[in-house]
């Protein structure tokens, strides 16, 4: 009898002890994965090498030879360059894209929600009409039903002088740096971290005494002034620029490709279908009690939304939205179709043109994952300060 | 729980090692992988390893172009035809006696080296031009030209446009990932222009169509190609000018995986053939009279007896791995050069392209084919 007990006091041997067995497992699958990648890599560099193609990167520094819309990469432009403006031009649509998906999904998302009949049957067929179809048909339905159909380029529309719009590009009016406007840039940044300051002590103010804060009357009014005073102590740092267009040269303003719209609209309508439905289902998600105490409060229907469901729901809803935000990026490689210069379309003209596939599709999957990871990241330390908020 | 644990432990301990032993037997799988099953005779060489796995499939797997008429065409019912494609079929005569043993593959610009390095095609028949570049960094093998093309701009017939220096500031349009891209960047120099590039030929033709493009852009075959089928609706062929003017080489042939001379040379010797039995005057219809023929020269080409210093009577064979007397069977198959210009792209037909370059050497033009011997 006292014998068993001293026996299961014992150590097992190492093979049934859980805690070796559980750093030998980690080791194990880590040595596993790490085998799995070397041979992928050594079969990849070795048939490589049996065909004879080049297994390294030097040719990112050659010519590529050929031209890209909308930039001054041209014959003697290195490789690495142009596939930089194409990194650029996939970001212009991430940057205003995905601001613009937010809103229209939001809004959709509420409006599916609406008591009016009309406003929630009209987000009902937007969501379930865009969401079931696939994003290239929509572009390409954008580039042949928006764009293309605009005016030609010789009969162009224009907005009073401040537009020109044709089916090649729209162009507005915009701003050209003058002199001073290096400085102008750095005073502005100086007033924009003052400005979150104010920001900051406004509602520190607000929370110690309860009085008004008017915080973003504050800060504008800060970063407003800033500028017109600076604006009038350099004479003149920027001024307006207008689209000129002689015969088929454009000049001045602010213009994007007949592509880049086609992409914009077709993938922020596309993706903020997604991004409704979720905005919907977190906004359902939120206990109806909560909606019940807002009415108690008298609260108006905006009220209710802004101050108690949204927030709320917001919580629910990021996660998910992050993988929209994640396959609006992955979508833009659809701009190819269109002949919208994003990155996907020159790493190809560059493999059609000479340059190795295996390496160039590396380098595209890397600039995707970076794309992806900073959006994650960006998004998570929002996500983070809003589920601490909600703890207090 | 404790056996769950073990046998996880077991399952791990088998995969690191089969990992590890694929790795180690890395040389032989991973070669097999790149040259499909052939054996390597240490200098990169996979001498005879496509010839075989072509035979043994029965079927020849043929890179085509499936949205150029004239050249590589697909028809609604799936039919192939074209000029390239008539080469598809005269390479499977050679190899397999039957010109309908091709499996075609339709392959676009960006895809046809990546099919062809990774085998999924036996060669690339698809108007692919001859450069370094591909030579070097595609580790492809061109064989004898069957096209001598250039490429050429195509515009509106009431633009105005009468060369490419009337053409500052105009937007051009090509297809993506083709030299026509790096030729007309080159070609237009400091005259600013833009490049607008797309991946599919009738996204392209609609563009250019709506007028975002003032000029197109390609070989001029091709441009041949799309100005015939170009919509009445737009103003049929007439709306469109091609202009004089060729600012690029394009000599485009079928190509080849580096790495097996065998199959290379016998690509090579099928246009090769094809070129001298025009030159020979032998047509798919003829060729049986030439049985008779006195001339050496035909014989050693169509694999007919010759009788040699001692009498004894031979069929030349030049050693390239196929049986003798394939060019004839192929010429009754598909017709010679000739033949086969003249039904695809010839003045008699919507094309209608003059030879120009294709001609014969001995008519003025560039086609030169080896001595058979």
């Amino acid at each position: 009898m006292s014998t068993a007990i001293t026996k299961k006091v014992e150590r097992p041997p190492f093979w049934r002890d859980l805690r070796v067995l559980r750093v030998l497992i980690q080791v194990l699958s880590l040595a596993v994965i790490g085998a799995i990648l070397y041979v992928l890599w050594f079969n990849l560099t070795t048939n490589m090498r049996a065909i004879g193609i080049r297994a390294d990167f030097d040719f990112l520094t050659q010519p590529v030879g050929v031209s890209v819309t909308g930039s001054d990469i041209g014959a003697g432009s290195a490789v690495w360059r142009a596939l930089l403006v194409g990194v650029q031009n996939t970001f212009a649509l991430v940057v205003v894209g995905i601001p613009l998906l937010t809103i229209i999904g939001v809004l959709v998302g509420v409006a599916r929600l609406s008591s009016n009949w009309l406003v929630s049957k009209a987000a009902t067929i937007y969501v379930e009409t865009l969401r079931n179809i696939p994003p290239l048909l929509i572009i390409l339905f954008a580039f042949f039903v928006g764009v293309l159909p605009l005016p030609d380029i010789l009969e162009p529309a224009r907005i009073l002088d401040l537009a020109i719009i044709t089916n090649r590009f729209i162009a507005v009016t915009g701003f050209s740096a003058a002199e001073g406007f290096e400085i102008f840039g750095w005073i502005m940044l100086v007033a924009l971290v003052a400005a979150i300051f104010v920001w900051r002590w406004r509602t520190r103010v607000f929370v110690q005494t309860g009085e008004p804060h008017h915080r973003v009357l504050w800060s504008t009014g800060l970063l407003l002034s800033v500028a017109v005073i600076a604006y009038l102590a350099l004479q003149g740092p920027f001024e307006l620029s207008k689209p000129v267009l002689a015969g088929r040269a454009l000049s001045g303003g602010f213009s994007g490709l007949g592509g880049y719209f086609a992409m914009l609209v077709a993938l922020v309508l596309y993706t903020a279908s997604h991004v409704a439905e979720i905005v919907r289902g977190s906004i359902l998600a939120v206990p109806r009690g909560q909606s019940e105490a807002a009415n108690a409060l008298a609260l108006s229907g905006f009220q209710r939304l802004r101050y108690v469901v949204l927030p709320q729901s917001l919580r629910i809803a990021i996660p998910p939205t992050i993988n929209q935000y994640l396959n609006f990026v992955k979508n833009t490689s659809l701009g190819i179709a269109v002949g919208y210069a994003e990155v996907t379309l020159i790493a190809f003209q560059a493999i059609g043109n000479g340059r190795p596939a295996p390496q160039m599709i590396l380098l595209l999957m890397g600039a995707y994952l970076v794309f992806s990871l900073t959006i994650s990241a960006v998004v998570n330390v929002l996500n983070r300060r809003l589920q601490l908020v909600g703890r207090t | 729980m404790k056996r769950i644990k073990l046998l996880a432990l077991i399952s791990a301990l088998i995969l690191v090692m089969t990992a590890c032993t694929t790795a180690g037997d890395g040389d032989e799988t991973t070669t097999t992988a790149a040259d499909g099953g052939g054996e390597d005779n240490g200098n990169g060489d996979t001498g005879g390893a496509t010839l075989a796995e072509v035979e043994s499939r029965g079927t020849l797997n043929c890179g085509v172009n499936d949205a150029v008429p004239g050249f590589g065409f697909r028809d609604p019912d799936g039919n192939f035809s074209g000029f390239d494609v008539d080469f598809c079929k005269a390479l499977a005569v050679a190899v397999l006696g039957d010109a309908e043993a091709v499996n075609y593959v339709a392959l676009n610009a960006q895809q046809r080296f990546t099919a062809l390095q990774s085998g999924e095609v036996d060669v690339l028949i698809r108007n692919t031009t001859w450069t370094a570049s591909r030579d070097g960094g595609e580790a492809a093998t061109f064989a004898t030209t069957t096209f001598y093309d250039g490429q050429g701009m195509m515009v509106r017939a009431d633009s105005g446009f009468a060369s490419i220096e009337d053409m500052a500031d105009t937007t051009v349009c090509s297809l993506t990932g083709t030299t026509t891209e790096q030729n007309v960047t080159d070609r237009f120099g400091s005259i600013p222009f833009e490049l607008l590039t797309f991946d599919d030929n009738e996204v392209l033709q609609e563009s250019f169509v709506a007028g975002q493009c003032d000029g197109w852009t390609s070989d001029k075959s091709q441009l041949a190609g799309v100005r015939t089928n170009f919509p009445d609706s737009e103003g049929g062929p007439d709306a469109l000018t091609v202009l004089d003017e060729t600012f690029s080489k394009e000599p485009l042939g079928p190509v080849t995986r580096d790495g097996d001379t065998q199959w290379s040379q016998i690509v090579d010797w099928v246009v090769i053939a094809l070129i001298q039995a025009e030159e020979f005057g032998i047509e798919s219809g003829n060729v049986d009279s030439f049985d008779s023929s006195e001339d050496v020269n035909i014989r050693r080409l169509l694999g007919l007896e010759i009788e040699d210093d001692d009498g004894n009577t031979v069929v030349f064979d030049p050693g390239i791995g196929i049986d003798p007397g394939w060019p004839s069977a192929m010429i009754t198959a598909v017709g010679n050069y000739g033949e086969i210009y003249e039904r695809n792209v010839g003045p008699a037909t919507p094309l209608g392209l003059e030879r120009g370059p294709n001609s014969l050497w001995t008519d003025g033009g560039l086609l030169y084919a080896p001595p058979y011997r």
